[in-house]
């Protein structure tokens, strides 16, 4: 399951759309013309990379800058860089505010409580995990049923527990409604505003995150917009074909279904002091094609041998096995492979890959230990 | 859990691939499945079991309790709502990727109409040798006193299959499902076992890495004071930590979620940690 984070600039076209204060801003994508595009912008400003990484302060990807040349040769400088596998892919840039007071507020999906929890503490910022930890008194939480929604009585006791008054308790109970609004109209697992800051011309969201629910790209546009976003070759398989996909530091290619046995997979191999190269649960119910594309798509990591482990429920053993073959045959030079099939038509699994003298083990211990001759 | 070998089946979704494939696998198993579900399908009958247009309709014409759905996700929230509507007690959703919002909607229904609902992305629910509400492969453990809930699906066939292997019986087997949003919390499966059904003695507890399920469950034994044995398995101990969720998800549950975090928090109530999968039926044993 992939969860769409929206990039700052990405979930503030949001918030412009509902109408949430917002600073004047600009946004530069990449391939697009910087000096012209910053002619139309006032400095001082505040020039932010756009990539998915944390802290981007600290890697020097968010920086005040003073005048337009200054800023011109930062957001060239900017388009360059690369971060593990995400490179800048825009560049937003704000006026600066007044900054009086930061505070924190959001929407999000307790998920063990199966319900949206309204967040809010009048001590935002980098630190509100902190305050969190040290000091829960400060975080104010709000309860939101689904069915009722967030009522408007709620939302100004919200704001009125943050310490507002006068026309800001307005302000900010309009917010939080609209931060509701976001959640449910896109439907969104987070929407984070971090800090919202008081200025002496009122609140804005100066920091924006949002995560939205992929389950809903059947009737989301803004989700089917965020999809077709720049992802690597290997991304774009595994989002293709629908696999979780993570690539990991080892040497052996892992193919299996479920997340949670490739995790123990995972552990055990660990634990017998091999490494797995990726993470890929190919999902329930695999066909022919998707267990080729998977195998395809681990054997262009160039792994020293490839583990294959699937326990077939609502996946069947019988059509692994033919796409292992199939597979086979257009990739004779494929590395060395362990197979373990078992559960849902294990025995017709077993006979196709025996039938073509390839090795199957039913036991999950036997595989790895087959494997730890096979890395030698 | 709310099922037994008298619960009479619909399967909704009865003429898709999925749907007719496991009806064959459960029928085969013992299952009793009265009816079929697939609008603007009705009067057709699929493997000798009636189709109907709707869940109301199976339950007038064939007494259904019980509904295993099968349609995709897009669909699955009316399905659901169907099924609840009907008043049918167990509802098990199989499909994966059912949105957030269609789930809470539909977990505050059930919750209102005091009614059960499993999944979504759930194997579903197996009591050895007498029924088998789900798509988990059929040969995996015989009838014991050793219930097995989890959070994961394959995971859990490995470790029931280990426990059949080892001779261990199984009360009853339950996947709560993958997807975010739970009909069944692993508290609530939980709870059930180990207060409410008499069948089981010992439970096998399989988590893994991300959200505070697992935790809470160590907070529930505590303040319930379970007795019974637990056997704990949590998968994800050499995953490399993920992405987080905005600070929103540490604020909400603390900074829980890790392999670590849960095995630490089972152990202090006093649950025995298994190291793999593989050591959970020799640990079971010493309390049989």
């Amino acid at each position: 399951m992939v969860k769409i984070r929206l990039l700052e600039y990405e979930a503030k076209d949001v918030f412009a759309e509902f109408d949430l204060p917002l600073v004047h801003r600009l946004v530069i994508m990449k391939g697009e013309d910087v000096q012209e595009k910053l002619n139309q912008f006032n400095f001082p400003a505040i020039v932010k990379s756009q990539i998915a990484i944390g802290s981007r302060k600290k890697a020097g990807l968010i920086k005040i800058i003073q005048t337009r040349e200054e800023a011109v040769s930062l957001c060239k400088d900017y388009f360059t860089r690369k971060v593990g596998n995400y490179e800048v892919e825009a560049i937003l840039i704000e006026s600066l505010a007044d900054i009086k007071h930061e505070y924190y507020c959001s929407i999000a999906l307790d998920t063990s409580g199966r319900q949206f929890v309204l967040i809010a503490s009048a001590e935002g910022g980098i630190d509100i995990e902190e305050v969190a930890a040290t000091r829960p008194e400060a975080i104010i939480k709000e309860t939101i049923s689904l069915i009722d929604g967030l009522r408007e009585e709620s939302a100004k006791k919200v704001a009125e527990r943050l310490g507002f008054s006068g026309d800001l308790v307005d302000s900010a109970k309009d917010l939080f409604l609209k931060l509701w609004k976001i959640t449910t109209e896109k439907e969104a697992q987070l929407v984070e505003i971090n800090p919202l800051v008081l200025t002496p011309n009122g609140l804005f969201a100066v920091d924006g995150k949002m995560i939205l629910d992929d389950n809903a790209v059947f009737r989301q546009e803004t989700i089917q917009e965020l999809q077709k976003r720049k992802l690597s070759d290997l991304e774009k398989t595994a989002k293709q074909f629908g696999f979780s996909f993570v690539e990991l530091e080892g040497q052996i290619g892992i193919l299996a279904n479920g997340a949670g046995l490739t995790m123990a997979l995972l552990d055990v191999l660990a634990q017998h002091g091999l490494a797995g190269m990726n993470f890929l649960d190919v999902g329930g119910g695999a066909d022919k094609d998707r267990v080729y594309e998977a195998l395809k798509l681990i054997f262009t990591m160039k792994p020293k041998a490839v583990l294959i482990n699937i326990y077939g429920g609502i996946t069947r053993c019988d059509v692994v096995a033919d796409a292992i073959l199939h597979t086979l045959k257009e990739f004779p030079e494929a590395p060395p492979m362990v197979i373990r099939l078992t559960g849902t038509k294990e025995t017709e699994g077993v006979k196709i890959l025996n039938d073509a003298g390839i090795d199957a083990y039913k036991d999950m211990m036997a595989a790895v230990e087959k494997l730890k001759g096979v890395i030698g | 859990m709310y099922i037994s070998e008298n619960s009479r089946v619909v399967v909704q979704g009865i003429t898709g691939n999925q749907g007719k494939f496991h009806t064959q696998l459960m029928k085969e198993y013992g299952t009793n499945i009265v009816a079929g579900v697939t609008p603007k399908k009705g009067g057709q009958e699929v493997l000798g079991v009636p189709v109907f247009n709707t869940v109301q309709e199976a339950v007038q014409e064939r007494g259904a309790d019980t509904s295993i759905i099968f349609v995709p996700a897009r669909f699955s929230y009316n399905a659901v709502l169907e099924s609840l509507n009907a008043g049918i007690n167990m509802t098990c959703c199989i499909t994966e990727g059912v949105p957030v919002l269609d789930m809470l909607r539909l977990v505050e229904l059930a919750h209102s109409k005091e009614l059960h609902l499993i999944g979504p992305n759930s194997p579903g629910m197996l009591i050895p040798d007498k029924i088998k509400l789900g798509i988990m492969p059929s040969d995996m453990c015989h009838f014991g006193n050793v219930a097995t809930i989890a959070k994961s699906g394959t995971l859990s066939y490995e470790i029931a299959k280990a426990l059949g292997n080892a001779d261990v019986g199984v009360s009853a087997y339950i996947g709560i499902g993958g997807d975010p949003i739970r009909g069944t919390t692993l508290v609530e499966a939980f709870d059930y076992y180990a207060a409410k059904d008499d069948n089981t003695d010992i439970i096998v507890l399989i988590g893994e890495i991300g959200g505070d399920e697992e935790e809470k469950v160590a907070a529930y034994i505590e303040e319930q004071n379970i007795n019974k044995p637990i056997v704990a398995y949590i998968a994800g101990k050499s995953a490399p930590e993920g992405k987080r969720m905005g600070h929103a998800g540490a604020i909400i549950s603390g900074n829980v979620g890790t392999a670590q975090g849960k095995i630490d928090a089972l152990a202090a109530v006093g649950a025995n940690i298994a190291e793999t999968p593989w050591d959970i039926p020799g640990m079971v044993k010493e309390f049989l």
